[in-house]
């Protein structure tokens, strides 16, 4: 069963194996079933399973970030206005966590202050502690060496949680493709929901990424249950 | 390029230099064997005609087939920069005195060299790995370490550091392309 | 019947071993002689780590402080975590491309960070870069270095606790790099220098926008100034910490400000003068109590300085090209070159080597904030960890730089 209409048009695209059944939760992200390397022997030949760096793995299969502890609903299948009044709080005030690594982080801070103020969309505070902040703006090289500093913050931070790929350097590797201490793009090691390429992204750009997280929010896609980490397409963007 | 300052300098340091001194630009370049370079730092420093209190740079550099450390300095006598190149470091040996007696800003620079190079100072009180990971092996600017045309086809993948990229299937023989010499 | 005892937290056998811990060692094995110094802690004294990500540490820095109650008494700064491995990609990018690569080292102010390589090459081709195109350089490089020291006043104040001057700063900055964007088509990574002169000429927005500004930059800097000059609470928090004497500023290889604010009167634009400098008119500005008020007041005069340079600029900017002819594939002879501008945080130099083909043989950068961090472990220790905050702000590190 394809996941989309446009794979169901296109018999090429391949198919993945877990259908979703619940009508509320369209999977948008298509699994990465749709590229993988030519080499068997790439990434480690499957090494990368065993890493103990990259906890966040074995975190997706586990299932502990898909319950919402914060709805109202009774049933976790049919959403109720209270449901909605709650994305609408969690939209209108996602806090980032102060993470800038690099050049994006300027362009970070000049899209948080007077000029290109997104305190218009409740974002202004950012915490310095990762127990306190809604969204991860990777903004910045990510280095290996700096990788599981990050990912472990990502774990400390409470569900629900999105991430948004800032910049080049998060989205692919951008400039540092060849590089040989630079991680190709974040999504290798965390779910990444939104990715703002640039480099730097203007502040526009980046508030653009930000509204479309919001819209993320609202419509419970953010959070969805597939969220795996690796490249992802979605197919609605 | 100042004149008067090449015979300065071929005068106090005479049988120390391993070459002639070189004056290009702004540039005065003298060559030294790694073992003098205490001294001759010692007496750029400490001369009261030379004066050279100010370094500005200090640089490994792989010329394939074997290592240079690479000074600049500056003084107010001249108007020119002072590169002392100190030549003929071993590949199998890559050792040099440390100058962090003199200016212990140095340290870190030659913590730089070692992590890039695996070139070993000796005096200097904390030689390990400044940028790169303590548990990386390799030394990724030397002339035979290569960075892989994709990043999936290295052993990390891209996640973990790069270590020992395999050679490519199109590398040349030799590690250095030369039309002409270096030196 | 006797209540069970709860395990005492002090109880050796209850710490997780090494192996478990994986990753996380709290007491890494001590290589070197410093680090068996650093490690080995006395009594009372305890180690806390800051960083890599914090809010104050101008990027990912990690300090590992020996401290004793608030004091601390010992530092162990650990880079590396923005390591790009910008030199290695030197080697294999030619001449043309590598100068867009080395604009993110010192990101709030790229346009130094490609003077210097630019300037190597020219040597190294030996190339005369019209007068035009070395006026636009000054131009565009003092505005930089006027938006570096304006976020640097926003970045101190807001390591201190004070958010209402980086939103200012912001504000500047912002406007100056929409003016630079102009000509140069980005605000932060701007890709503006080239081998033999600048990109593009100026144009009617830039100048249209750098003439409004200018009319009101003098007081709406002095008015950012004045939030931090004359602020109590500032000036008692930044007098007489962080004191580094001369001949310290000199054994550490400080450059730029913080050997300024010591008492060194050495300024790369007089000491080895470049480009267009010796014929623009401005004073080294140098103060002797080397502390860290001593550096932010150093700054300031530093952008009073910069703005008469861009005055100057204006007046007698000439009529030319903004680029030298030169062939596409630029092959220079085999040669090495060296060549140190000064930016804002200090001496940026660039040393390359040729060997005759079209990409550098060797392409070393030398960055001021990398050996800057170094004053931060000699500096900090004996002060309360809520100044040594203060004192990294004053030396005004970008890891961009450090970690290269």
């Amino acid at each position: 069963m394809a996941l989309t209409e446009r794979g169901a048009r296109n018999p090429d695209l391949p198919v993945s194996a877990a259908t979703a059944d619940d009508a509320l939760v369209e999977a948008i992200v298509v699994p990465n079933v749709l590229w993988r390397p030519e080499d068997p022997a790439a990434y480690g030949g499957g090494a990368l399973e065993d890493d103990p760096r990259l906890e966040m793995r074995h975190y997706d299969e586990s299932g502990e970030g898909r319950r919402d502890d914060a709805r109202w609903g009774g049933l976790d299948i049919v959403p109720t206005k209270a449901d909605y009044v709650l994305d609408l709080i969690r939209m209108n005030s996602l806090w980032p966590l102060l993470s800038g690594l690099a050049c994006c982080a300027i362009e970070m801070m000049s899209t948080a202050t007077s000029r290109h103020d997104i305190d218009r969309w409740g974002m202004f505070p950012f915490r310095a502690s990762p127990r306190q902040a809604d969204v991860l703006i990777v903004a910045g090289t990510l280095t290996t060496k700096m990788a599981e500093p990050l990912v472990r913050l990502w774990a400390e931070m409470p569900e629900p949680k999105w991430c948004v790929a800032m910049g080049d350097c998060t989205c692919s590797g951008g400039r540092y493709k060849r590089s040989y201490s630079t991680v190709q793009g974040i999504d290798r090691v965390l779910p990444v929901d939104v990715y703002v390429p640039g480099c730097p992204p203007r502040p526009e750009g980046l508030i653009y990424g930000m509204m479309k997280l919001q819209q993320l929010v609202k419509e419970r896609r953010g959070h969805w249950p597939e969220r795996a980490i690796g490249p992802t397409v979605p197919d609605q963007v | 390029m100042d004149r008067a300052f090449r015979a300065l300098i071929e005068r106090t340091f005479g049988d120390d230099l391993t070459g002639p001194v070189r004056q290009r630009h702004d540039e005065t370049e003298m060559r030294i064997r790694p073992g003098d370079v205490p001294q001759v730092m010692r007496t750029l420093h400490d001369d009261p005609r030379l004066r050279f209190e100010y370094l500005g740079d200090l640089a490994g550099v792989d010329t394939g087939t074997d290592f240079q450390v690479v000074y600049h300095l500056w003084s107010v006598v001249t108007p020119d920069w002072l590169r002392v190149v100190a030549d003929g470091i071993p590949r199998d040996q890559p050792r040099i005195p440390s100058i962090t007696f003199l200016w212990k800003g140095a340290e870190w620079m030659e913590r730089e060299a070692y992590d890039m190079f695996g070139l070993v100072f000796e005096g200097n009180r904390d030689l390990r790995r400044i940028y790169l990971p303590d548990e990386f092996v390799s030394f990724p600017l030397r002339k035979d370490f290569h960075l892989p045309d994709d990043a999936s086809r290295s052993p990390g993948g891209g996640v973990r550091p790069m270590e020992d990229a395999a050679t490519p299937a199109d590398a040349a023989e030799t590690t250095v392309r030369r039309t002409a010499k270096a030196r | 019947m006797t209540t069970p005892t709860r395990p005492s937290l002090d109880d050796p056998s209850l710490t997780i071993p090494v192996e478990h811990a994986g990753i996380f060692e709290p007491i890494p094995l001590a290589r070197t002689e410093r680090q068996r110094e650093f490690y080995d802690l006395r009594d009372g004294e305890m180690l806390l780590n800051m960083g890599p990500q914090h809010p104050s540490t101008h990027g990912v820095l990690r300090v590992v402080l020996k401290i004793s109650g608030e004091q601390v008494v010992d530092l162990d700064p650990v880079l590396g975590y923005l390591h790009r491995g910008v030199e290695k990609i030197a080697e294999n990018s030619d001449f043309h491309h590598i100068i867009s690569q080395l604009d993110p080292l010192e990101y709030v102010a790229s346009l130094f960070c490609e003077w210097s390589p630019v300037m190597s090459f020219e040597k190294l081709l030996d190339v005369q870069v019209p007068r035009r195109a070395e006026y636009i350089r000054v131009l565009t490089g003092e505005l930089n270095r006027i938006a570096s020291h304006m976020l640097f006043l926003g970045w101190y104040a807001l390591d201190l606790g004070g958010i209402t001057p980086i939103l200012w700063s912001f504000a500047e900055r912002d406007e100056i790099v929409e003016m630079l964007a102009a000509i140069t088509g980005a605000k932060l990574l701007f890709n503006y220098f080239r081998i033999g002169g600048v990109n593009g000429d100026l144009n009617h927005e830039f100048m249209s926008r750098l003439g409004d500004w200018m009319s009101r930059a003098g007081a709406q800097l002095e008015a950012g100034m004045g939030l931090l000059n004359e602020n109590e609470i500032f000036v008692r928090r930044a007098r007489g910490l962080g004191v580094l004497d001369r001949e310290t500023a000199l054994r550490m290889c400080a450059t730029g400000p913080n050997l300024r604010a010591s008492g060194v009167p050495f300024d790369i634009r007089r000491a080895h003068p470049y480009s267009v400098y010796p014929e623009l008119e401005f004073e080294i500005p140098t103060r002797r109590e080397g502390d860290s008020l001593a550096r932010y007041l150093l700054r300031m005069d530093e952008v009073r300085q910069s703005l008469r340079i861009i005055d100057q600029c204006l007046h007698q900017m000439p009529d030319g090209p903004v680029m030298a002819r030169l062939p596409r594939l630029l092959r220079p002879r085999p040669g090495r070159a060296y060549s140190a501008v000064e930016g804002p945080r200090g001496q940026y130099s660039c040393y390359a080597i040729s060997d005759g083909t079209d990409q550098p043989f060797r392409l070393r950068i030398h960055d001021p904030s990398f050996l800057h961090l170094q004053l931060v472990g000699l500096l900090m220790p004996g002060n309360l960890i809520a100044d040594t905050m203060a004192i990294m702000a004053s030396l005004d590190p970008v890891m961009g730089g450090v970690d290269k």
